[in-house]
């Protein structure tokens, strides 16, 4: 399938689906219901849940997963891997961390941006941790110790999780666990303009870096030979992606399976060239979070299922299909 | 955690509380059961039987009702260990074995209980398991609706001797519920939500003990057509449904602008689980939702 005609699909699919996202909801409402809201007329609560509950939801959604698509691409051709996910780095034990840390001290009341700056804070000190010793193991930045050194600090930060848990009242092992999960339930305008102010720049960043992604997924070496600046644009590129990642976490808890599935769908698709693929896993991840979202609130309303749930029962099965088709026909 | 009660349940209960009568009417006193032929036998919520010998000296209770259920039957001295979510003043003497899930079996077997008390229930078949295997007597009970507490606190009565003092519990519970229903009565229905916390918030359903006593005290449960007995509602669902009060037990596990206009209510932990104090917890929560005081 040709790059334009993919996208054009996607842009349609995400129009589409983010109608549907505003038109359906665990309420039942008419479209003119729904229209009398957008307009400002129409009941109170109507324009309640379609103003200031559906259309933040489906926004940050959007930024949140065509956060994790681009990211997730960017890691695979930085660190050559086909399992890397934006979460490699141990940027999501280090927000979980920071987010339960406030939890156990009982501060996440203080303020609603508790929880979302705490989950912040512990990944980029996961992102840092991460980096100092792949950095510190040699002049230049090798991707195979990056990659070693983000699955051990993950785990450390998930021992570090376990250990406050099993120190603390029951009631915090409950929120902890919920929020580790994943969840778009919290969205609001304001988190909605942070994933925005932040997904959209880094997100335009990397594109502008695809050309030397494309080299450096070749590999390191042919890559600096033909000219690229390899150590500057693994640095700002991984740590870019790094970041994306650890502002999704903050405002949506850890929502699996969209950097992975994503990307690796779309390169089946039409092929690895990073200044077709990283917009595309952005439109791809955007629809996959609202679509995925979308099921999550109606399955079994008035009730919602953990997004993660969704986005592992749609992405997996559709993934392996695809993975089989692709072997099939090389 | 979600579980919908089967027809098989309600006759097992039935059973229960047939056996339970008509033992009842046998003079069973601790005295006469000590160091004679007449065992103990005991049905318990999960419909296993269970003979003792005599009634039990050496309990350790992984469910906090029961602990209560215990105190308030007379027999805490027989309880030597109880779960780290005992955390009333007069329990902290007690030895904890860990939590009522996946307790600590090197703790238990120090104890050497002549009976363990456990949560009915699927979540830890290994406790049940690994009870058997090291031969230590046990009982499940289940803390999901008021009647389970009535069986509960009889089983309780009969493995420690104690049944007229868990005759006299059940008819005062019943008196007291009975006596705050006639006072209800006569009050307009509020409409309330128990939140148990998270987000999006989790909801107490139909057929839970919070559902009725909510009702008991005057409250109408707003999610009372949830289809499960707990769940993670949609905050759609909280700004078109009439909410009046939200009872929490922490106020920070809930924010407030998905109810505006409604009360909120912090309770602490007096619905958490389902005691022989739920009469007092359910005035408690009439006096909440009614503002003023039975006299």
């Amino acid at each position: 399938m040709s790059k334009t005609k993919l996208g054009a699909l996607l842009v349609l699919a995400l129009i589409g689906i983010g109608l549907l996202g505003v038109l359906f909801g665990s309420v039942p409402l008419l479209i003119s219901e729904v229209w009398a809201a957008l307009t400002g007329n129409g009941q109170e609560a109507h324009r309640d849940i379609v103003v200031n509950l559906r259309l933040p939801r489906i926004l940050l959604a959007g930024f949140v997963g065509g956060g994790l698509g681009v990211a997730g691409a960017t890691f695979q051709a930085l660190l050559r891997n086909p399992l890397a996910e934006p979460y490699i780095l141990g940027v999501s034990g280090g927000a979980s961390f920071g987010a339960v840390l406030m939890l156990s001290m009982g501060l996440a009341a203080t303020s609603s941006w508790t929880l979302p700056l705490a989950a912040f804070a512990g990944a980029l000190l996961a992102i840092f941790l991460v980096f100092r010793v792949a950095i510190s193991s040699g002049g230049a930045m090798d991707v195979r110790v990056l990659l070693l050194s983000g699955v051990v600090i993950a785990a450390f930060f998930s021992a570090c999780i376990a250990f406050i848990l099993s120190i603390s009242p029951a009631r915090t092992v409950q929120s902890a666990i919920l929020w580790t999960m994943g969840s778009l339930a919290g969205a609001d305008w304001d988190r909605v303009v942070i994933a925005g102010v932040y997904t959209m720049p880094a997100t335009l960043m990397l594109i502008s870096l695809a050309r030397s992604l494309n080299l450096m997924a070749i590999g390191e070496e042919t890559a600096y030979y033909l000219g690229a600046n390899v150590e500057g644009v693994k640095r700002i590129s991984l740590i870019v992606a790094a970041l994306i990642t650890a502002a999704s976490v903050s405002v949506a808890g850890v929502i699996g399976f969209v950097g992975l599935v994503v990307p690796h769908t779309l390169r089946i698709l039409v092929g690895s060239d990073h200044r077709g693929l990283l917009p595309l896993s952005f439109l791809g991840g955007a629809t996959f979070l609202i679509g995925a979202d979308f099921i999550a609130r109606l399955v079994l309303s008035p009730i919602e299922i953990p997004i993660g749930v969704i986005t592992a029962f749609i992405g997996v099965p559709f993934f392996l299909v695809l993975l089989r088709q692709s072997v099939a026909t090389k | 955690m979600i579980r919908i009660r089967t027809v098989q349940e309600h006759i097992r209960e039935l059973i229960f509380c047939i056996i339970v009568l008509a033992t009842a009417c046998q003079p069973t006193s601790v005295e006469k059961n000590r160091g004679t032929a007449s065992n103990i036998i005991l049905v318990d919520a999960t419909g296993l039987e269970v003979t003792l010998e005599e009634p039990a000296r050496r309990i350790i209770s992984l469910v906090p009702s029961a602990t209560e259920t215990l105190r308030a039957l007379g027999a805490i001295h027989t309880v030597v260990g109880r779960t780290d979510f005992d955390l009333e003043n007069w329990v902290l003497d007690i030895p904890s074995v860990g939590g009522g899930l996946e307790p600590n079996f090197e703790d238990i077997i120090a104890l050497e209980p002549d009976l363990v008390v456990r949560f009915a229930g699927d979540q830890d078949p290994q406790t049940k398991s690994r009870l058997d295997e090291l031969e230590i007597p046990q009982i499940a009970v289940r803390p999901d609706r008021l009647t389970d507490l009535y069986s509960s606190i009889i089983l309780l009565g009969k493995a420690t001797g104690t049944e007229p003092a868990a005759d006299s519990i059940i008819s005062n519970i019943k008196n007291d519920l009975a006596d705050l229903q006639r006072w209800t009565s006569e009050k307009p229905k509020i409409h309330t939500v128990y939140i148990l916390g998270g987000s999006p918030p989790w909801v107490a359903g139909p057929d839970t003990y919070i559902d009725e006593i909510l009702v008991l005290a005057g409250g109408r449960n707003v999610f009372s057509d949830l289809g499960f007995l707990y769940g993670s509602v949609s905050p759609e669902q909280f700004r078109v449904r009439k909410i009046d009060v939200v009872l929490i037990s922490d106020r920070s596990q809930f924010d407030p602008r998905l109810t505006p206009g409604a009360r909120i209510e912090e309770i602490g932990n007096t619905l958490e689980f389902p005691g022989p104090n739920i009469a007092e917890a359910a005035r408690h929560v009439a006096k909440i939702l009614h503002g003023d005081l039975l006299r």
